[in-house]
């Protein structure tokens, strides 16, 4: 589903925000990225979605090599990818209803296709009732529903989540979390970026840790920090 | 692409266009008064250029025959013109003739003819042509001595300083509304960057689903595209309603003027103002796209 090979990113002002980077990640994969801030988590995302490209190494994504990629192909690469963000992004004059369905309407389909897909995504996410609210009605936490509702309406094949229980309580985060991994259950590979130590600790999935853009650390069913066990019993791939 | 695709971006557009009300109001404005000054001058130059015509047609020699001249010493004070120097063409005007000409020449006045209908005054003559400017006096003064000739006329000076005019003032035209046209774009311009500017998010998350360039860009021009045409109709109707109130009042107070026929003059400058309103507000947005929009 992903592969990097040897992936630094030199931004123009000289700061080194990812340093030979070199990983794989499988389709149906549910895959935790850690590290302080600055650690290059956000340069990393937006390699995966290509916003930006490496200075240097090889990102290849759904099988496609992003370098390679032209500029009219990039949409179409994208409507693979799901993405979620800490500020949930929606739109504030659109009901829940209307922020998934936006997502359909921008790739162009059948609006048959919507209102069969929408309401089945809401109910997924659970907001089925609140889909005619407006998102400064909502918690945190719906917001983030409506918002991974709205990543997962296309059918990417992959999922990536950019720190999306930063502004949420602990019992809101779990929410979210246990919706990813449902939607990993369904086959959909994730990638999440965090700081929650207790999310990552709870769900023993497989941890990549970065620090000053290097990758430090790739455990399977891992913590979120180093600890004696995990450096002894945790091998590197 | 298809139906779905535009209906989308229409009524984005249409949101966006009230939303920024005042900047569109700006805009259409603009365009609107840009392609006025440019139809105010376009109609000024084809009437004088109508006029040079109508006074063009003097230019040529007119010899009037004598009212009693037969037709014996019609057909000799042809053949007499025919072989002067420096003569090219000889055609008999009937009276009859000359007066459908002269309805033709005042257009949409031609009412005040009808009452010459009964008795026409007007005498039979040639229109002479002459292979030069210089020959038009000589000539003139040899027509005047026939015998069967009453009246000789040759109007030349005031046609080419006439057809002078007329190019300064389409010139002079041209180059305000180029001026106004830059002006427009700018507006435009600023337009634009306040929709992309309030549109922001909604572009975000856009091109964060993978709408493509097309589509994110679609509702941006429908937008300039209105605005452009709106200002081009608004122009229009008010050239449209201001020269035809100038036409009638021209025609009633003095008739002798003869102005452009109102159609198809009229039809023919909307349409050019609308498709001039269309590339200025499409191709506009376009231009600023490229800055703001960085898909």
């Amino acid at each position: 589903m992903v592969l990097m090979e040897h992936v630094s990113k030199v931004y123009s002002n000289k700061t080194v925000a990812l340093l030979n980077v070199g990983l794989e990640i499988k389709k149906g994969e549910f895959v935790f990225v850690v590290g302080p801030s600055g650690a290059g988590k956000s340069t990393f995302i937006k390699l995966l979605i290509r916003e930006d490209l490496p200075t240097q190494g090889r990102v290849v994504v759904n099988g496609q090599d992003l370098a390679t990629l032209r500029p009219r192909q990039i949409p179409l690469l994208r409507r693979t990818i799901g993405v979620v963000f800490q500020d949930f992004r929606l739109l504030p004059n659109k009901t829940v209803y209307d922020n998934v369905a936006f997502a359909m309407e921008v790739v162009e389909s059948p609006r048959r296709d919507i209102r069969k897909r929408v309401p089945a995504v809401l109910d997924l996410v659970g907001l089925r009732q609140k889909a005619r609210a407006f998102p400064a009605e909502l918690s945190g936490g719906e917001q983030q529903r409506v918002a991974l509702a709205r990543a997962i309406v296309n059918n990417p094949a992959l999922v990536i989540a950019d720190e999306p229980t930063g502004n949420l309580d602990h019992e809101t985060s779990m929410g979210i979390l246990n919706l990813l991994l449902e939607i990993n259950r369904m086959g959909t590979t994730v990638i999440m970026a965090t700081h929650a130590r207790n999310l990552v600790n709870a769900a023993k999935k497989r941890v990549i840790a970065l620090e000053k853009g290097r990758l430090v650390r790739d455990d399977e069913e891992a913590s979120y920090e180093i600890t004696r066990t995990a450096m002894t019993a945790g091998g590197r791939r | 692409m298809g139906l779905r695709a535009w209906e989308y971006a229409i009524r984005e557009s249409a949101v966006s266009i009230r939303r920024n009300g005042l900047m569109s109001l700006a805009a259409v404005s603009t365009i609107g008064l840009a392609l006025l000054i440019l139809a105010t001058f376009l109609t000024l130059a084809a009437n004088l250029q109508h006029m040079a015509g109508y006074l063009e047609a003097q230019v040529e020699i007119r010899a009037f025959l004598r009212a009693d001249a037969a037709v014996k010493v019609r057909d000799e004070t042809q053949q007499a013109i025919s072989a002067l120097p420096g003569v090219t063409k000889v055609t008999f005007v009937s009276r009859e003739e000359a007066l459908k000409r002269l309805r033709q020449q005042f257009g949409e006045q031609q009412g005040v003819l009808d009452a010459v209908e009964e008795m026409n005054p007007l005498p039979d003559g040639f229109e002479i042509k002459v292979d030069q400017p210089e020959s038009v006096e000589k000539v003139a003064a040899a027509v005047e001595k026939l015998p069967g000739i009453e009246k000789v006329k040759y109007q030349q000076g005031l046609v080419q300083r006439l057809f002078r005019l007329t190019q300064a003032v389409r010139t002079l035209g041209i180059a305000l509304a180029a001026a106004l046209a830059a002006a427009t774009l700018f507006i435009i311009s600023n337009t634009i960057r306040l929709t992309v500017f309030a549109r922001r998010r909604e572009v975000a998350i856009m091109k964060l689903v993978g709408a493509t360039d097309a589509f994110i860009r679609r509702p941006f021009f429908l937008e300039g595209l209105a605005l452009g045409v709106v200002g081009a109709v608004v122009a229009a109707l008010a050239i449209w309603l201001s020269y035809s109130w100038l036409v009638t009042g021209i025609s009633l107070s003095l008739p002798f003027i003869p102005l452009v026929s109102r159609q198809p003059f009229l039809a023919n400058l909307s349409l050019v103002l609308v498709v001039l309103g269309a590339i200025i507000g499409a191709g506009g947005t376009l231009f600023s796209l490229k800055r703001y929009l960085k898909v």
